[in-house]
């Protein structure tokens, strides 16, 4: 891979095309799916409900996580990755504004792949998958909106580290290492970069080598294709399902440029190479 | 958590329109929510929807060591857990009643009446066989999720392929999908389950495929599992309701159009998955 492009025609900050649909699943608060290409999750919300009375906590809602895999029931990994998304969403949502109840989060995988190649992917698309069913519930106070993003790491001889979003199944015998980013945006809230924090990360090589340079750069870089998805999904919270969601290939492509441009004004442009948009 | 009881007027409304044969839904008393299939990029991934109901099934196969006592037969495993996704009145680790019927409906119709040939399912005696998974996700539940689930296993069943397998002396070959097309599995019948709702007044006649209001005021239920064959492969009877024999058979012949009915319909749909699919097979 000399070039900017990757196997399947994409650069390297674009991510595959982006599902979202809300189901309207008929017993729970909100639902939505959502997939980057064919690696998608189904995610439900009911809350804030009624507690048991184990878990019953005086001062805030109780946040529950179930993950639900493909195929067999949920075991340790299952469990892990539940886990994982919890603490990944819990700091955009005030749950101690309904004391003594229950917010229960069901996420179901609608991929095989999961367990394998496209982990990653799958992480992030649950997690999208989750921020989606609590925007179309709407009924548990938000503080900002979770954005995920995939980002795969090769390395070619003594060359920089090459970095990009949302590996493919062709790229996936290439990488090594990588992870998932999640980015809470909130408008206007100045956090950390102005409106937007990372909130969790499992940035991680298996060729040996790492540096922190190294992560800043694929922070950087998810934070751009975050921001991509972000703007998707304020689109479509709009609508909310009432019109089919498209993935609009042109508007996304100009929503990550519009980011990268927005960063190397601050940076003073060095890497022009970037630029390159077909 | 115990789900709340539907209220009194709710109740008294339901009746009384159901002693004029009139159901909440428009639909007639022997009527059938029209399933409909959504089939995801691999092969084994079936959605199946009937009404709000909604159904996941998945199958996957891997090659295992078969138990010593039946050495020639493949097996078939089904995982049906009911996750809160359907409804927060589900809970995990604490099995309703409805969830063990349908877990016991389910291994009766897919697993017992013999739907996918064993035998086919060996590879070398002894050694190696298919270990068939079919796991039911329950997304939705707005009434007969049983009927449902049975419809969305059997035709996951029917869209799975597994990889070709050539046994060469003591070797095993696992063709890629890419180098040999991927079989079917041997479906020996195709059985449907379809169920009746009885009211406590005995005047209002049995309606097919309750909804979820009707489920829960339902004085009793009955589930018939047939094929298009008429071959009956379960009768179920839940709840205390007196039942006459003519009833019942009356019942099981209106279950045999609607399985005849069913099987075209899901032979159409199966084929026109398949026909798109084509293209990318090669």
């Amino acid at each position: 891979m000399a070039s900017n492009t990757r196997h399947d025609g994409r650069q390297d900050h674009e991510f595959r095309t982006l599902n979202i649909s809300y189901d309207g699943l008929a017993r729970v608060d909100g639902s939505a799916r959502f997939g980057f290409g064919d690696t998608s999750a189904l995610a439900s919300i009911s809350g804030p409900i009624e507690v048991r009375l184990v878990a019953e906590q005086a001062s805030q809602a109780t946040f529950e996580v179930l993950l639900r895999p493909l195929s067999n029931v949920p075991a340790t990994e299952a469990k892990a990755l539940g886990a994982t998304i919890r603490s990944a969403l819990a700091p955009s949502l005030i749950l101690t504004k309904n004391p003594r109840t229950l917010v229960q989060l069901v996420v179901q995988s609608l991929s095989s792949k999961g367990d394998g190649t496209q982990r990653e992917a799958l992480t992030a698309a649950m997690i999208n998958a989750s921020t989606l069913a609590l925007l179309n519930a709407g009924s548990v106070p938000m503080r900002g909106v979770v954005c995920a993003i995939p980002v795969g790491r090769c390395t070619a001889g003594d060359r920089e580290t090459r970095l990009f979003v949302d590996p493919g199944e062709t790229e996936i015998s290439e990488i090594q290492g990588g992870g998932c980013f999640a980015f809470v945006f909130g408008d206007k809230l100045g956090w950390g970069d102005g409106d937007v924090e990372c909130v969790w990360t499992n940035w991680k090589s298996t060729s040996g080598t790492f540096d922190e340079n190294e992560l800043s750069r694929a922070r950087e870089l998810a934070l751009k294709a975050a921001r991509a998805v972000y703007a998707e999904i304020k689109r479509g919270v709009k609508t909310m399902g009432a019109v089919p969601f498209k993935f609009n290939e042109k508007r996304v492509k100009e929503d990550v440029k519009k980011g990268l441009e927005a960063e190397l004004k601050t940076e003073e442009g060095s890497n022009d190479e970037k630029m390159e948009i077909s | 958590m115990r789900p709340p009881s539907p209220s009194i007027p709710e109740k008294e409304f339901l009746f009384a329109s159901l002693k004029q044969s009139l159901r909440l839904d428009g639909r007639s008393a022997l009527e059938l929510r029209t399933p409909t299939f959504t089939y995801g990029p691999e092969l084994g991934w079936v959605e199946c929807s009937l009404g709000k109901t909604r159904v996941l099934a998945h199958v996957d196969g891997k090659m295992v060591k078969p138990p010593p006592e039946r050495p020639f037969e493949g097996m078939i495993t089904i995982h049906s857990e009911i996750s809160p996704m359907a409804s927060s009145d589900y809970e995990i680790g604490r099995p309703s009643d409805e969830e063990v019927t349908i877990t016991r409906m389910l291994d009766k119709v897919l697993k017992r009446s013999d739907a996918v040939d064993k035998e086919s399912l060996c590879i070398q005696a002894g050694q190696r066989v298919w270990h068939i998974r079919l796991t039911l996700h329950f997304l939705s539940d707005a009434g007969n999720m049983l009927d449902c689930a049975c419809l969305a296993g059997i035709v996951a069943l029917k869209h799975f392929r597994r990889p070709d397998i050539e046994v060469i002396g003591d070797e095993v070959i696992v063709h890629a999908p890419t180098e040999r097309a991927p079989v079917p599995l041997a479906i020996q019948h195709t059985p449907f389950c379809l169920t009746f709702a009885f009211f406590p007044d005995s005047e209002t006649s049995p309606i097919l495929d309750p909804n979820q209001l009707e489920q829960r005021l339902s004085a009793g239920l009955l589930s018939i599992a047939l094929n298009a064959q008429r071959e009956l492969c379960v009768l179920q009877k839940l709840g205390g309701v007196p039942l006459v024999n003519d009833e019942v058979l009356r019942l099981v012949d209106v279950a045999v159009t609607k399985a005849q009915e069913l099987n075209i319909l899901v032979d159409t749909s199966l084929r026109e998955d398949w026909a798109q699919r084509k293209v990318e097979v090669r």
